[in-house]
């Protein structure tokens, strides 16, 4: 193996930019680190290079140990974005320094450095300066540079980023044959799938600090395991449906999971199929493949050698479309395919088949849960009682103010047993409030934060920190105040009419799902602006879009001149109630009339407060 | 038909107005007294003037100022790329009052500058009196003055060369790093090139403000001729005595001096990359 | 070919600022290049003195030593000198200015110096004559045709008499003054103090300009300031030989001589120049050095020697500062006590 690197781990602060990453790229192999900017992928080939420390784990360069070295023994070759070649320099000066350092005497070092010039295809351009030559052959000075000393291993940091289209695909010929020629070693850093597919020997796409799947170009692109590398590599249609019986059910579709997805009975599985595995015909397919149904085309955009199709098909029960993304007020499902330009106009109203497919794994849904260490249960038996139905897993946040007692984790564990949370983890923190969260959401994306307002809400008003914490959330958080009801039945969405409110439908909607439990839009008028069409309308859309989500609903929609009021008799008959937030541009939590605060602190059940969009 | 031009409308296309304004406000400011000093200078004739130049102590006060100007530049030179290195590469606390301190020469009055080192390095100074004993004592000599002017310009050369240093993206050594090469191999072989422009015109404005320096030099040098006197005090010296040609024949010297150090730096300034 | 030249002339104006700074700095360090040949570097003696000393040492004194010494070693010696108020002289000592010898105009100076640790204490006694060089009465000096009838100190108390007088603090030739003031009061009066502080009092009523030096008093002199002003028999003397007196020169009945102290300040003395300067000093009491002295206006030590200038003026009684015990006490008691405390104090200077 000529690198190995072993759980390694890179924090900035509190951040952690690279999350546990091991892989493995064997002698002559070309691996290309594919991933959004952010993602860590930078950080983890400087890494390799010595120019970032690492916090944890082990770096190996053909066998030996470089993790603590620094950068000049390790023997690697680095290329740049910005070319970064030296500029005082000629082209044959810049190849030959690696050369000169090592006082490698100078007729070797000429005829090494002719060498290059040749591999690169700059014979003659020794003795230019790199004001005298474009963008693209800069890059190859930069790439002989590196070579000229024979590193163990070439890394390149978005070599091709910088340059125009064409020179990129110049370069990336030009690259794939030298690294062939030579069989170096070599890790690739970018974010441009197509770059992938054409140099990598094998892939790995990062995100977010963490190493989700590495494999071969075909496999990851066909036969994805998750939802982020499928939609990274490629585009496509990702419909989710349900596990029973050992299949995934889209509707009247049954497919086989293949052994290495992990699937669980109940739990949703996520069907994934490219453009380009898309059947359309205009009489019913005989073959066995999978047939969704009869679409119909709304929209054809030209695009070069290929057509693009939209189409709409009718909702598939028991099933909902991940992406691409639903807009507001859609019932059925939206697929995208593409056709040759030259081939016939599909018929109107196609029979849409598959001709090829890939079931994903499913991430569940992962719930935060903050617990003070004493007082009552309640938002440990509110999460326990969301949990079971959405299979979720769990973690507990002990949360003690400035010194925690010796025992406080074990306090804390006991505690979730009680809510009967057996499978959470305990974690503990004592910073902010809100900083610990932001910790915890840095190592796992929640869907839902749970934590308690304050006992006395009734009287006393909520806790500062509370209130500002909920200013400034991005993700949906339940506070619960004195009662946790054991089972959701009946949940009241409280819409505001107009744009704001969709996020409410959508996370409330899937919640409602998840519990299997029934929905009421409310929908207080202000009584001097009279009856109004367009709030109207978007009602009538948010329970279109829940209906999508086959979750029942009702819509309630009536004049009150204290929109508070209203929301809080209407709450007493429900289990849970879901607001909007207002975003951290807008202060205005704090003002005593605010909506949100009144029905956070005079209702006795549980209330979701969703994030602005 | 023609639009009619107004005769305003003309003006404020011509540049004739304003050049012929600027130079009216120059020419009391600038133009004129610089004109007088040649013309004073050369009052007597060539003869008069070359003679004026050959007194031992003008020739003295030359040299010695020449001398001064380069040996502040060189030392400098090395101490300013050293601390824009330090400054521009490290984060550390207190960085952002050190770049204020570092710059404060420019704000403080040369006198005061020259008072200040009096104090210190004097015999009756708080290190000064330590050396005493050793025999040793910078004020008064040479030494004295480079001390001074070291002081006043370091500014100058820091200001040339760190900009540069900031521009330099981190990328360029890291690549030099990692071919091989170790920090000392890096800065003299990869940075210290991209700073030739910097530390060429951090040197020729060094060099000039030296060569002009009066309000420190004048408290440390104690103006003894053939000693430590420079060419600016032997100007003052010589007009407070009455030999005004005497003065006037250096002074016309050290003006003709600067404006051949600006015009070069002025021509290298605009072309700092030229491959040379 | 032509792009050869270009090429050239191309490169000789990107290394013209180079060449120029080369040029310069050649040029810089000319003198001090040890190439062959080269005549080598002369000594310097660094010698501080008071205000009127400075023609006599410029044109008489350094001269006659650079022939001698040249005579007997073969070396050029080069002399670095600066002329101020004795006060201002031993600040500058103080200061640290690197000087190898000082005339001082009055002995309390040398005495102050070797308080502030520049010289040890009583060094100069050791020299020939306890360190003096060469002495000079004070006279007084009167407009052209003595309109106010001046005679005598007395004279200067009348009112309308206008006095130009230097300054105390950094003048030596000040310091004379008051003590010759007083002196003259109490000696013609039967020593009585009140009379010398009455005389005293009477004068400096009709002080009506101060300048920094006895050097600059003269130039105020003559300038038009004052009647009269009280100063170095010699700075007039020197003139009046070159019959460039302006005015008249009137000798008191009493009057103090000033006797001016050498001092050698060893700590700036380096091994390479200990030679010359001790046989520059030693040159001042030569008999050379003493008769340029008498011939420039200053009363030699060697009283033999006085008789070669016709122009010494007659003084009946000439005391000096050892007639009041020395300096220290003068200072502390006439100038400090007595024209300080309580003549200006009343005149609320």
């Amino acid at each position: 193996m000529s690198i190995v690197l072993a759980n390694v781990t890179k924090r900035y602060g509190s951040q952690t930019v690279v999350k546990n990453v091991s892989l493995e790229i064997g002698e002559g192999g070309l691996f290309v680190l594919l991933g959004a900017s952010g993602s860590g992928k930078s950080t983890v080939l400087r890494m390799i290079a010595g120019l970032t420390t690492c916090d944890e784990g082990r770096i190996l360069i053909k066998g030996r140990d470089v993790t603590h070295l620094a950068p000049q023994p390790r023997g690697t070759g680095l290329v740049f974005q910005n070319y970064s070649i030296f500029r005082h320099m000629t082209v044959a000066e810049n190849i030959e320094f690696g050369l000169k350092i090592r006082k490698v005497a100078s007729v070797q070092r000429a005829k090494r450095r002719d060498e290059l010039l040749e591999l690169v295809g700059l014979t003659g351009y020794g003795d230019r300066y790199p004001h005298q030559i474009s963008g693209g052959q800069q890059q190859r000075v930069a790439l002989a540079r590196a070579l000229a000393y024979e590193p163990s291993v070439l890394l390149l940091d978005e070599p091709l980023g910088a340059l125009d289209v064409k020179i990129r695909a110049q370069l990336r010929r030009s690259l794939k044959e030298i690294q062939r020629r030579l069989r170096v070693t070599t890790l690739l850093v970018t974010h441009d799938q197509e770059e992938a597919y054409e140099l990598a020997d094998r892939i790995g796409v990062m995100d977010r600090g963490t190493l989700l799947e590495v494999g071969v170009p075909e496999e990851l692109y066909h036969r994805p395991r998750t939802l982020y590398v499928a939609s990274f590599l490629g585009g496509g249609t990702v419909l989710a449906g349900r596990v029973a019986n050992g299949l995934a059910h889209f509707g009247p579709l049954s497919l086989p999971i293949p052994a290495e997805v992990p699937h669980e009975e109940g739990a949703s599985a996520e069907l994934l199929f490219r453009p380009e595995h898309v059947i359309l015909s205009s009489d019913p397919p005989a073959s066995n493949g999978p047939v969704l149904g009869k679409g119909r085309v709304v929209e054809q955009t030209f695009s070069g050698a290929a057509r693009r199709l939209r189409l709409h098909l009718p909702h598939l029960p028991s099933t909902r479309q991940v992406s691409p993304a639903v807009a507001f007020g859609e019932q059925g499902i939206v697929i995208e395919t593409s056709i040759p330009a030259s081939a016939p106009a599909p018929a109107d109203e196609p029979w849409v088949s598959l001709r090829n497919w890939a079931i994903l794994g499913q991430a569940p849904p992962r719930l935060l849960v903050i617990d003070t260490g004493s007082g009552p249960l309640t938002s440990l038996h509110t999460a326990s009682a969301l949990a079971g139905p959405m299979r979720a897993s769990v973690i507990v946040l002990g949360y003690a103010r400035g010194d925690a007692p010796e025992d406080f984790r074990d306090t804390v564990a006991h505690r979730a047993q009680s809510a009967e949370l057996n499978e959470a983890e305990v974690h503990i923190g004592t910073s902010d409030l809100p900083i610990q969260i932001a910790t915890e959401s840095a190592n796992t994306l929640f869907d839902f934060i749970i934590l308690s307002g304050n006992p006395g809400a009734a009287k006393a008003g909520l806790k500062p920190d509370v209130v500002s914490f909920l200013e400034g959330a991005d993700t949906p958080v339940i506070v619960v105040a004195a009662e946790a009801p054991k089972r959701f039945e009946r949940i009241l969405i409280c819409t505001r009419a107009g744009e704001p409110g969709k996020n409410d439908i959508r996370i409330g909607g899937r919640l409602a799902r998840h519990l299997g439990a029934q929905v009421t839009l409310l929908h207080i008028q202000q009584p001097e602006l009279g009856e109004q069409p367009l709030a109207r309308r978007h009602l009538e859309m948010a329970s279109a879009t829940l209906s999508g989500l086959e979750v029942q609903n009702t819509i309630r929609t009536y004049p009150d001149p204290s929109p508070a009021e209203a929301i809080l008799r209407e709450a007493a008959k429900h289990d849970l109630i879901v607001v909007g937030g207002h975003g951290p541009e807008v202060q205005s939590l704090f003002s005593r009339d605010d909506i949100t605060l009144q029905v956070l602190m005079r209702v006795p059940c549980p209330v979701l407060v969703v994030p602005a969009e | 038909m023609n639009p009619p031009v107004s005769v305003t409308t003309r003006r404020l296309h011509s540049p004739v107005f304003p050049v012929s304004m600027l130079v009216l406000v120059l020419l009391p400011l600038l133009l004129l007294p610089l004109a007088a000093v040649f013309i004073f200078a050369f009052r007597g004739g060539a003869v008069a003037f070359l003679a004026a130049l050959k007194a031992p102590d003008a020739q003295f006060a030359l040299r010695f100022s020449i001398v001064m100007a380069f040996a502040t530049a060189a030392v400098n030179a090395v101490i300013g790329t050293f601390a824009a290195y330090v400054l521009s590469k490290y984060s550390f606390r207190g960085k952002r009052p050190l770049n204020i301190v570092v710059n404060l020469p420019v704000a403080i009055p040369t006198v005061v500058v020259g008072t200040s080192l009096l104090l210190l390095w004097g015999p009756i100074g708080l290190l000064g009196r330590l050396l005493e004993p050793l025999g040793l004592q910078p004020m008064f000599t040479p030494a004295g003055v480079l001390l001074a002017h070291l002081f006043v310009t370091f500014p100058y050369m820091l200001g040339a060369v760190k900009p540069l240093l900031d521009e330099l993206e981190t990328t360029y050594e890291e690549a030099a790093y990692t071919i091989g090469a170790s920090r000392w191999q890096t800065f003299w072989h990869v940075i210290l090139p991209a700073l030739r422009g910097g530390i060429f015109s951090g040197t020729l404005l060094t060099f000039a403000h030296s060569l002009g320096e009066f309000g420190a030099t004048v408290m440390v040098s104690g103006n003894l001729r053939l000693r430590t006197q420079t060419a600016p005090l032997y100007i003052f010296a010589q007009f407070e005595a009455g030999n005004i040609a005497g003065a006037n024949a250096v002074a016309a010297v050290l003006a003709v001096l600067s404006f051949v150090i600006f015009f070069f730096l002025l021509r290298y300034a605009v072309r700092p990359t030229r491959a040379s | 070919m032509v792009f050869k030249r270009k090429a050239l002339l191309r490169r000789v104006r990107a290394l013209a600022p180079i060449l120029f700074l080369g040029v310069l700095l050649l040029y810089g360090l000319w003198p001090w290049l040890p190439l062959p040949g080269r005549p080598p570097q002369p000594q310097t003696v660094v010698f501080y003195g008071f205000s009127i000393l400075g023609e006599v040492m410029n044109k008489g004194i350094f001269p006659a030593f650079q022939k001698e010494w040249a005579a007997r070693t073969g070396q050029r010696v080069e002399f670095i000198s600066s002329f101020s108020g004795s006060g201002t002289v031993r600040n500058q000592l103080i200061m640290g200015v690197p000087a190898h010898l000082a005339l001082l105009s009055l002995e309390l100076d040398a005495q102050q110096l070797a308080q502030a640790r520049v010289i040890p204490p009583e060094s100069w006694r050791k020299l020939p004559h306890q360190g003096v060089v060469n002495r000079t009465p004070f006279v007084i000096l009167v407009r052209q045709g003595n309109t106010r009838g001046v005679r005598d100190f007395a004279d200067l108390t009348r009112p309308g008499v206008g006095l130009v007088h230097p300054d105390p603090l950094t003048s030596g030739g000040a310091n004379w003054a008051i003590v010759a003031e007083y002196g003259a009061g109490t000696r013609q009066n039967g020593g009585r103090p009140e009379a010398g502080r009455q005389l005293l009092a009477g004068i400096w009523a009709n002080v009506v300009a101060q300048a920094g030096s006895a050097r600059a008093g003269r130039t105020q002199f003559e300038n038009g300031f004052g009647d009269a002003l009280i100063t170095y028999e010699q700075e007039l003397l020197y003139d009046l030989g070159r019959g460039k007196l302006k005015g008249e020169i009137i000798y008191p009945h009493s009057t103090i001589q000033s006797e001016h102290t050498l001092v050698v300040v060893g700590r700036n003395v380096g091994p390479r120049d200990r030679q010359v300067v001790e046989a520059f000093r030693d040159f001042l009491w030569s008999e050379q050095a003493q008769k340029i002295f008498v011939e420039y206006g200053y009363r030699s030590v060697d009283e033999g020697l006085n008789a070669t200038n016709p122009h010494f003026g007659k003084i009946s009684d000439l005391f000096s500062i050892a007639d009041f015990g020395g300096w220290t006490k003068a200072k502390k008691e006439i100038v400090d006590g007595i024209w300080k405390k309580q003549v200006l104090a009343k005149l609320k200077r």
